[in-house]
């Protein structure tokens, strides 16, 4: 069994988030329509299900993190990972901070071509390249991101009218 | 590809000469935001005219569905948009409702009011096989103590609105239970769950037609065409004129040509004749507007809104 | 009626009409496998195409348009564990595991051949047992409603992973995240944050593909590896064909298919998106290997894919019959009927004219159309699996862009689509599960507003939640079925207690 200290972690996330949720739904207002329950009524039992479901989760979670025997050889593998996913998530942020200042084409081809070379560069897969690879990677990069940013535009807005950011 | 074209030959005229772009209005497509999902009468509204639109003006109308908030956020996008004539608003009275119940940050008056098309009336309905066989006899149960059942399309929502003015005017009780949409209200009045619905005529009409639901009044000042034999609240003896009216707006300063140019293309369309059997099809009424008489149309519905909210609120 | 069906027969072959559905079915099948463009979508960009066309031309493109996208949802959802819409949530339960074992072309197969059977199967009910069903679903009132949302809710337990108490959870976070926007009986904002695009609640389409969409590129982004190469995938493309024999095999899980799709998808509002759920949940629990299913077990992709196109002819019947619409897609067909000036309701069935025998008709061409254009795309779809990760990676997360704007050119949908992504990727790896999140999503709303209506209208009693034979049914069905569910958990964990201990 991996030992991996998120899963715990994930379980108080939810206990204080539930918890806040909570708190919240306790400052809804409280409308008195004959017969029905007030608009606080849901939000409160939810969250505090929640929060009373996720103490068992911890407990269990906890346990197992002790019990289980500290992870070895699959550090760099795992520093890895961690790098691709703080790339694609972070750049899926900026190209939602560009997609309509820039227009729909510049940030979708700017976009693909980071995510493409972006994961070459974490994944530590540029290092292994020789010169003429690296060359051959870029120009890839480059013809897919304009190719899928200028085909997929004149399709979804010609074909299909969808309206896309200019 | 015609999208690429316009663009080109826009491109084009621009460096040919940058002025008398307005003259040659519309060179590229036009962006008509509905503020409701596809399927909504304001949608449709809008699609069946589309076509017809479309040829008048020589360029491609694209149909933006904007839903969100009751129609809040594609209106705010409307009024936050270019007023060039390229982005234009399907409007109805959601947007005097949503002014009226005051939780969004614009007013009618930040539009301008191209045209307004087709008309419908609030209907109120029971049951096909319903005890009540005419208005009087239901306000008269509501009045003496039986407690009415009645289901409306949305809290907040213009029919919602319309029914509490019903309440008020005729002074009956009605515990008003509000469903998510049309459909919903309209199956639980079939299915005996209401006593009664309000709603637009549209969205009542193929429920009329076939008997399942039956009318009680509506809101026209005259009777009309498409429901003749529903009688007014006005000849029943209730001061109640509210209209569901659909048309189309831009932004606060079009420029005076290009709104022009739409109510020259919306008359010939109407004159043409063609629209108004579909709008009819939809239970709805060409009843166009244009200019100062339609401005003054809209100041007054949005009084009349204002009031009924107000009741709304009490 | 045979006079009707002749000269209905009359209006659809022709070459005109049968280019007309075959273009629409071709645009529904494109726009629903592409994750986030919908069949609803599909059908209004057709519908002012279609007010020239005669009415069995413009309805039968309109049809096509339905079917199609009904039917392709599940190629996203097998090749990419990406349903495009709520209905097709269940193929990736079997679907992508069938496909990661090299199996995809034989999980399209199977799942074609079954939404062909259901589409059809559903047209035959629908044209002799619209009226009667229509009326049977025209008895469901708030109490009804919120008996079947607590029905539905069960599912939530055959749905989940490996903790019951986790799916639980994941369930009643989506339920929670339901409340949030405009109460829908007092009309107060919930947890709105002044944020105009919350006024309405969360939505559905965005919370599905961060989910599910999103999520999943986000696990390939993690366990991206630079030296895998794909000579090594081990995807084969000779076994991707129609699977007629195979899925006759599993008629069983066909009948559960059609009989849920029938049942729950003419159910306004209701139906649609928890149809296909419950016939993968019905199969699963009177399967007699249970464990087989979420493995890439067959039953699983044909229940779900046969309730998927069945529920389309479910959907039809209030629409027809009665006017309702259960859905958007209904939706804007119906106001494609309205133009055409067919007025729906029970006298459209007794109409003499053949115009409604030919929508039926059209109908069933539109599955025949839909069969034949999937087969001959099958071995095109694989290919998807031969792009290379990270271009893959890159379009997928493109398409769901456009999908999420598309729909309401909102900026602030894709901030919570990439939210419930990050969200997803955590209650994935920590098996917490994604599927509970959709289903409470769907679920709450119907749940809690349908209790509050029902005590507003039955003045604050509770008896008729209970005394109303068709709650009282799907209540006792929902005790009975979490009843088993508990029993069946208990006896599994002791199991794997005693083989541990020994």
């Amino acid at each position: 069994m991996e030992r991996d200290i998120g899963k715990p972690i994930f379980d108080l996330l939810l206990l204080i988030a539930s918890a806040a949720a909570f708190a919240g739904a306790m400052a809804l207002p409280d409308i008195e329509i004959v017969g029905d329950l007030s608009p606080a009524f849901f939000p409160k039992l939810i969250s505090a299900m929640i929060f009373l479901f996720a103490i068992p989760c911890l407990v269990k979670d906890v346990r197992e993190w002790r019990g289980a025997a500290p992870s070895g050889g699959s550090r760099p593998a795992n520093r890895r990972g961690v790098m691709q996913w703080l790339w694609i998530v972070g750049l899926t942020v900026v190209y939602i901070l560009l997609f309509e200042p820039l227009g729909y084409i510049p940030s979708t081809a700017v976009f693909a071509f980071c995510c493409v070379i972006g994961l070459l560069f974490a994944s530590g897969a540029w290092r292994e390249l020789n010169a003429s690879q690296r060359v051959k990677s870029l120009v890839g990069a480059v013809i897919f991101a304009i190719v899928l940013a200028v085909a997929i535009y004149y399709v979804f807005t010609d074909l299909f009218e969808i309206p896309l950011p200019e | 590809m015609k999208k690429l074209l316009s663009t080109l030959t826009l491109a084009a005229a621009m460096v040919v000469g940058g002025s008398a772009l307005a003259d040659d209005y519309p060179t590229k497509s036009i962006d008509m935001i509905v503020p409701f999902s596809a399927g909504g009468g304001n949608d449709t509204f809008v699609r069946a005219l589309q076509p017809l639109l479309e040829k008048q003006l020589g360029e491609d109308l694209v149909i933006r569905n904007i839903p969100g908030g009751g129609g809040a956020v594609g209106m705010s996008r409307a009024v936050a948009s270019k007023a060039d004539g390229y982005t234009l608003l399907a409007a109805s009275n959601a947007m005097l409702t949503l002014e009226a119940m005051g939780n969004v940050p614009f007013k009618h008056t930040d539009f301008d009011f191209i045209a307004k098309v087709i008309e419908e009336p609030y209907v109120i309905a029971v049951g096909g096989d319903s005890q009540y066989a005419n208005l009087e006899d239901l306000v008269n149960a509501a009045t003496s103590g039986t407690t009415i059942k009645v289901g409306v399309s949305g809290v907040g929502s213009s029919a919602h609105i319309a029914a509490v003015a019903m309440a008020n005017r005729t002074g009956a009780e009605f515990n008003i239970i509000p469903y998510p949409g049309g459909s919903e209200a309209i199956s639980a009045a079939m299915g005996g769950h209401v006593d009664a619905v309000v709603l637009g005529g549209a969205e009542l009409r193929s429920a009329l037609q076939s008997g399942r639901l039956k009318a009680l009044a509506m809101s026209y000042a005259e009777r009309s065409d498409s429901l003749p034999d529903v009688p007014t609240f006005q000849e029943q003896g209730y001061d109640l004129t509210l209209t569901v009216w659909r048309g189309i707006a831009a932004p606060k300063g079009l420029p005076a040509d290009v709104e022009k140019r739409w109510v020259e293309a919306i008359k010939q369309i109407v004159a043409d004749g063609s629209y108004e059997e579909t709008a009819g099809n939809l239970g709805t009424q060409v009843s166009p507007l244009y200019g100062d008489e339609l401005d003054a149309f809209i100041d007054q519905s949005a009084e009349v809104m204002r009031e009924a909210a107000g009741d709304l609120a009490k | 009626m045979i006079s009707g069906y002749l000269d209905g027969l009359g209006m659809v072959l022709q070459v005109g009409t049968l280019l007309a559905i075959a273009g629409g079915t071709l645009l529904g099948i494109i726009m629903g496998a592409l994750p986030g463009l919908t069949s609803a979508m599909a059908i209004a960009l057709l519908l002012p195409v279609t007010f020239g066309m005669p009415p069995v031309m413009g309805i039968g493109m309109l049809l096509g348009a339905l079917c199609g996208a009904g039917a392709s949802g599940s190629i996203p959802a097998i090749l990419l564990n990406i349903p495009g819409t709520p209905s097709s949530v269940a193929t990736t339960f079997d679907g992508f595991p069938m496909a990661q074992k090299g199996e995809a072309g034989r999980a399209l197969g199977l799942a074609i051949v079954a939404s062909f059977f259901g589409g059809v199967a559903s047209m035959v009910i629908l044209s002799l047992l619209a009226p009667p069903i229509a009326e049977f679903a025209l008895r469901f009132g708030a109490a009804e409603y919120f008996s079947l949302s607590i029905f539905g809710l069960v599912i939530i337990a055959s749905v989940a992973g490996k903790s019951l108490l986790k799916g639980l959870i994941a369930g009643l976070i989506g339920f929670f995240a339901s409340t949030i926007g405009t109460d829908p009986i007092t009309g107060v904002g919930r947890f709105t944050f002044d944020q105009l695009s919350l006024l309405t609640g969360i939505n559905l389409l965005p919370a599905l593909i961060g989910l599910f969409a999103v999520s999943q590129v986000l696990k390939d982004a993690f366990e991206y590896d630079p030296h895998q190469r794909l000579e090594e995938s081990t995807h084969r493309i000779d076994i991707a064909r129609p699977r007629f024999l195979e899925t006759l095999r599993h008629w069983k899980a066909v009948v559960a298919g059609i009989l849920s799709g029938s049942i729950v998808g003419p159910i306004p509002g209701a139906g649609g998106s928890i149809a296909s759920l419950v016939a993968y949940d019905q199969t699963r629990r009177f399967s007699k290997s249970p464990e087989k299913f979420g493995t890439g077990h067959a039953p699983g992709i044909v229940s779900v894919e046969s309730a998927n196109n069945a529920l389309l002819g479910g959907a039809l019947i209030p629409t027809l019959a009665l006017g309702i619409p259960g859905e958007a897609a209904t939706a804007v067909l119906l106001g494609g009927l309205m133009i055409q000036g067919i007025t729906p309701g029970p006298l459209l069935f007794d109409d003499q004219s053949g115009t409604v025998y030919g929508i039926f008709l059209a109908y069933l061409v539109a599955n025949v159309f839909m069969l034949l254009i999937m087969c001959l795309g099958i071995k095109l779809f694989i290919r998807v699996l031969m792009v290379p990760r990270k271009q893959l990676l890159s379009a997928i997360l493109v398409f769901c862009f456009i999908g999420v704007y598309g729909v309401d050119g909102d900026v602030f949908n894709l901030y919570l689509m990439l939210g419930f992504g990050v969200l997803g990727y955590f209650l994935n790896r920590y098996d917490f599960g994604t599927a509970p999140v959709i289903l409470g999503l769907i679920l709450g709303p119907i749940a809690e507003s349908n209790l509050r209506r029902g005590l507003q209208a039955f003045q604050g009693d509770w008896t008729p939640f209970f005394t109303r034979p068709i709650s009282l049914t799907f209540l006792v069905i929902a005790v009975g079925l979490l009843a088993l569910t508990l029993w069946q958990n208990y006896r599994g964990n002791r199991r794997t207690e005693s083989n541990a201990s020994s």
